[in-house]
């Protein structure tokens, strides 16, 4: 075994962990605290793919504000008297059914991927030579301009939306 | 070659986080070992002298926490897009300034909306 | 040397199991955190591809997707709260009613 499978094994072994512990609490509060330490698991994983911008990202924007805003929100709705319930639907040995035949299914296809298409230019010794974000900041500012464009639009939606339907509470 | 790379920039960084759980957890693990425990009935009560709480201990939180909270989330992921574009500012040149100062003229409608829709105001 | 099939391989773990939670969880705000793990599975798949194909285009497609989930959580939590409002209750299977 040599030192990438020891930390792939370890990434593998607890982002598993995590997300099954992530779906089966009862409590959504103690669901939204293993996603938080899933997030920082998936910042390690990007580093060893040399992302280190989206390493960045995912704890500032996942784990320092989206997960924020759940627990807010499980704060907000005060629920105390669901913890005490059964936890999952009815059709729920269907639900898993389904979920490990699709597993079954995406392993069995995926994990034949041998031919890869040519090799594009962004190495590792390039991204490192120019640094995350200038590479990052090159492209996007460039070749996906009009994307990065309508994310503002998708952005103003999501303020906009956001207070016409939380407003109404305060008036 | 991908799938051999070790990113050897952030050792110093895991040999923090190594080195502050082990204050986190040794602190944990010499408080109990340390501590004396002798509990009773009188002393485990969240009050020790005063009255027995009565209801919930969780009240509901107000609403406009809710809209601060999410108008950080918003305005957090206008920052994170600012990043890239000011390292690559001397690239981009003055296009770049363009798109980005479009980017936040169309952001700053959402924040004059949310102004003048008082949810700002605390009262 | 770790092959690119075992990331997309756990990628899928990833996704089955939110899926799973998705699917057969009663908690509204359980099921939207098994939304953004299933985004967050995907997203492991394209940073890995986008190492092993020496492509940068599947990192910005994170970062886009980083922020339509941003987006979608402000929206859908706010959703959750206005329904709240009406019908106190966040269980799926009791939540059957359209009107405001």
């Amino acid at each position: 075994m040599t030192l990438q499978q020891i930390y792939f094994g370890y990434f593998a072994t607890m982002m598993t962990i995590i997300s099954l512990l992530v779906v089966s609490r009862k409590n959504p509060v103690h669901s939204v605290l293993w996603m938080l330490v899933l997030f920082v698991h998936m910042a390690g994983l990007y580093l060893f793919l040399n992302a280190e911008f989206l390493a960045a990202v995912q704890i500032i924007v996942y784990a320092g504000a989206i997960m924020v805003l759940f627990l807010f929100v499980i704060m907000l709705l005060n629920l105390r008297k669901e913890e005490k319930e059964f936890r999952l639907q009815k059709q729920w040995p269907v639900s898993a059914v389904t979920a490990v035949l699709f597993l079954v299914v995406l392993v069995s296809i995926l994990g034949k991927i041998t031919v890869l298409p040519e090799l594009g230019e962004y190495s590792i010794d390039m991204i490192n030579a120019q640094g995350s974000l200038m590479t990052i900041g090159n492209v996007l500012y460039t070749k996906y301009l009009l994307p990065f464009e309508i994310a503002s639009v998708l952005l103003l939606v999501a303020i906009v939306g956001a207070v016409v339907l939380a407003k109404k509470r305060i008036e | 070659m991908p799938g051999t790379y070790i990113p050897t920039d952030y050792f110093p960084v895991l040999v923090i986080l190594l080195i502050a759980s082990a204050i986190g957890l040794g602190a944990l693990v010499a408080g109990i070992l340390v501590r004396p425990r002798r509990p009773y009935a009188q002393k485990l009560t969240p009050y020790e002298s005063g009255n027995p709480p009565i209801g919930e201990p969780r009240s509901q939180f107000s609403v406009k926490f809710y809209i601060i909270a999410m108008l950080f989330v918003v305005f957090d992921v206008e920052a994170v897009f600012m990043y890239p574009w000011a390292v690559a500012y001397d690239k981009l040149g003055i296009f770049g300034f363009v798109e980005m100062m479009l980017f936040m003229f169309i952001l700053l409608i959402g924040y004059i909306y949310v102004w003048k829709k008082g949810a700002f105001n605390w009262e | 040397m770790v092959p690119l099939n075992w990331y997309i391989i756990l990628s899928a773990v990833m996704f089955s199991i939110g899926m799973f939670g998705f699917l057969s969880r009663r908690n509204l705000v359980i099921m939207f955190i098994c939304l953004e793990l299933m985004l967050n599975a995907v997203n492991v798949s394209l940073v890995a591809f986008s190492h092993y194909l020496q492509s940068i285009n599947g990192q910005i497609l994170v970062f886009f997707v980083i922020t339509v989930a941003a987006a979608e959580a402000a929206i859908g939590l706010a959703i959750i709260i206005a329904y709240y409002k009406n019908n106190p209750t966040i269980k799926v299977d009791e939540i059957n009613i359209l009107k405001g």
